[in-house]
């Protein structure tokens, strides 16, 4: 036995292990992308069993790519994903440089900034739709109604009540409709996933040189200097982590869509598979395919842009 | 201009009082090294003059001005740091370039001022590069540079050389020393090591637990320190010093003697002991003597060579006109 032999065979069950968690998923989706394949069919049961007599070549993607809401969650999948990086990077980055200083009631502050990221989606999405976004019963709506009443009095008050009856009632927003439900999608994963971004920029804000910091006061950088040019370059890097990770985890977002409108008005490609995957298995591999595409490309264009204006 | 002056200055961290009150002065162009052990508060006296630091009492006058609570980048000062403190991101232009950006200086003469401090740095041919691809020496010179260009009141090192390796220390020293020549600034340079304050400075402070211990030339300090402190301090191989009844006979409580002030024979002399270790340096040689009776070892220095092998018997004899006499509080005797 040579001496490499024994390394490798003792590698040999991870690197099979690897290649069946990777492998048999893909192929199969592959596969059964490229045959006719439903779950219920009575005019033609043969299609019911994946079989390579169904073959249907680029049908399947022709049918995915035809169908009325593909582009849609194309659009949606962006318009969600890169409104969440978005606000996360930036709340993170304000939110980690402000708690980075020492104040009273430093460690609480940090623990609470912190919990959101441990409530489950399907939780935070009943909570925030429910009891926080909900036009009459959530705060919203309490918010309104009072913002309402304080105007309603002050139309009759003395004086100044015809200023005040210029203005019109405010209205609440319903952010289960058409054209809001997106929105609802992004205000809670952003609350969400905002800390991961903290704890991240945080990390990353302690291991900070204070050398370097010292040095560009001396050389006359203010504070906001010195976040520009020092503290914003040095986050470069966890800035791309954090974007990175977010992307492919708001790519495939699904409990938060399915709770807020049930895919009215909002879908992005994994809502999509999963409403064909009610009965056309075919189509939702296609589509499958089309999102594995996708994330590739917002990665490779993510990994560009960042590289290109974060690193100077 | 540059010229420094500290009035009763004190600095404490909680508690602990770093620096008791200190009065020092640096003329203008003066090239000052503090100079103290490790923890002596040199940095923090550094830092205190910079701005970085607070002072907790006393006033820092710059210039004739009240300086004590004029923000660091309004004082006029440009800093050194061991770590260099470079910025990672930016070119080495850029990094030489930021004080002036930072002045909203116009692009052109920001250009030149950093072209020109790059020549004299020898750093021409490395200004698109970033500080990672640099060595030390080279980081040390960005480090300048970016002091340079500013033209300061006074430039302050804090143990620029200590993390360069040993022939790089000397070069740096010099080309230092050189730069000081040139521009005629000020500089206050803090190091721990003797030989660097003997070689640079103009004026050398010695501090020991935030106390200035004497204030002179190197070689005022090296031909009369006020102290068995600084006597033991500088000057490298360290003074002799001896107490007890040999110290008596000269009327005091110690002496000292430097190694190169002492007269070896294999015949004869004042004290007879054995040699240890011999260190031969070719132009020098340095005699570890043990069993004297007088201190656990002394060392002597010879110019040229002697043959002494290890345990042979030697006879030292210390040149009268050169020994340091101090009194019980360690204080040197008139
Ligand atoms: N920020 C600080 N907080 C508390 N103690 C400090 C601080 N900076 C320095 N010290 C203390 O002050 C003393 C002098 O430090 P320093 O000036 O760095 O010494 P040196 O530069 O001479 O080695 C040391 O005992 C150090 O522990
Ligand atoms: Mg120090």
């Amino acid at each position: 036995m040579s001496n490499r032999t024994l390394p490798r065979l003792l590698q040999t069950p991870a690197v099979i292990m690897l290649l069946i968690w990777m492998l048999i998923p893909l192929s199969l989706t592959l596969y059964f992308s490229f045959i006719r394949y439903v779950l219920n069919n009575l005019r033609r049961p043969e299609w019911t069993t994946p079989s390579f007599s169904n073959w249907r070549g680029f049908g399947n993607y022709e049918f995915v790519l035809n169908s009325k809401d593909f582009l849609f969650a194309i659009q949606n999948s962006l318009l969600i994903v890169g409104s969440i990086l978005f606000l996360t990077v930036i709340l993170g980055v304000l939110i980690a440089v402000m708690i980075n200083k020492a104040f009273p009631g430093q460690g609480i502050v940090r623990v609470l900034l912190i919990s959101p990221f441990f409530v489950m989606p399907a939780v935070n999405a009943v909570l925030w739709v429910n009891m926080i976004l909900d036009p009459v019963l959530g705060l919203q709506g309490l918010a309104v109604a009072g913002i309402n009443d304080l105007i309603g009095s002050l139309q009759s008050a003395p004086g100044v009540g015809w200023f005040f009856s210029l203005w019109p009632e405010v209205k609440p927003i319903s952010f289960r409709a058409t054209q809001t439900s997106a929105y609802a999608v992004i205000i809670m994963v952003t609350w969400q996933w905002t800390p991961f971004a903290v704890l991240i920029f945080m990390t990353s804000l302690q291991s900070e040189d204070q050398q370097q910091k010292e040095a560009a006061v001396l050389d006359g950088a203010g504070t906001f200097s010195q976040f520009r040019f020092l503290t914003l370059p040095h986050l470069g890097r966890p800035i791309a982590i954090v974007v990175m990770i977010q992307a492919i985890f708001h790519l495939s977002l699904y409990a938060e869509i399915e709770i807020v409108s049930r895919g009215n008005g909002n879908k992005n490609l994994p809502y999509l598979i999963g409403e064909f995957a009610n009965n056309n298995i075919g189509a939702a591999s296609a589509t499958g395919i089309f999102a594995v595409i996708l994330a590739n490309i917002v990665a490779i264009f993510l990994l560009r842009m960042i590289g290109k204006t974060l690193m100077e | 201009m540059g010229r420094i002056v500290l009035e009763n200055v004190t600095k404490s961290f909680g508690d602990a009082q770093v620096i008791p009150p200190l009065d020092l002065t640096i003329e203008d162009g003066e090239f000052a090294v503090f100079v103290g052990p490790s923890g002596c508060g040199k940095s923090t006296l550094l830092r205190l003059i910079a701005g970085l630091e607070e002072t907790t009492s006393g006033r820092i006058v710059i210039d004739d001005n009240d300086a004590t609570q004029v923000p660091p980048s309004k004082r006029g000062l440009a800093m050194v740091f061991q770590s260099y403190a470079l910025y990672p991101h930016m070119s080495v232009r850029k990094n030489i370039a930021f004080p002036l950006r930072m002045a909203k200086m116009d692009q052109a003469a920001i250009d030149t001022k950093v072209e020109a401090a790059a020549k004299i740095l020898n750093l021409a041919d490395y200004l698109e590069q970033k500080p990672g691809q640099l060595s030390g020496g080279q980081r040390q010179r960005v480090a300048i540079g970016r002091a340079i260009v500013r033209e300061p009141a006074a430039f302050l090192f804090d143990e620029p050389l200590s993390n360069l390796d040993a022939a790089l220390r000397v070069g740096m020293r010099l080309e230092i020393s050189e730069l000081h020549n040139r521009l005629n600034t000020t500089m206050i340079y803090v190091t721990h090591d003797q030989v660097e304050a003997m070689t640079m400075a103009d004026k050398i402070v010695v501090l020991r637990a935030g106390n200035i211990e004497q204030v002179g030339s190197p070689l005022d300090l090296y031909h009369t320190p006020r102290n068995i402190f600084v006597a033991g301090f500088i000057g490298s191989p360290k003074m002799n010093i001896i107490d007890g009844p040999e110290a008596e006979k000269q009327g005091a409580t110690s002496i000292g003697f430097r190694p190169e002030h002492t007269d070896v024979s294999t015949t004869e002399g004042m004290w007879k002991g054995r040699v240890g270790v011999a260190e031969h340096l070719g132009s020098d040689t340095f005699i570890h003597v043990h069993d004297t009776g007088l201190a656990d070892m002394i060392t002597v220095r010879i110019t040229g060579d002697i043959a002494v092998t290890h345990g042979d018997d030697i006879y030292l004899t210390p040149q009268m006109d050169k020994l340091h006499k101090f009194d019980a509080d360690g204080l040197r005797m008139a």
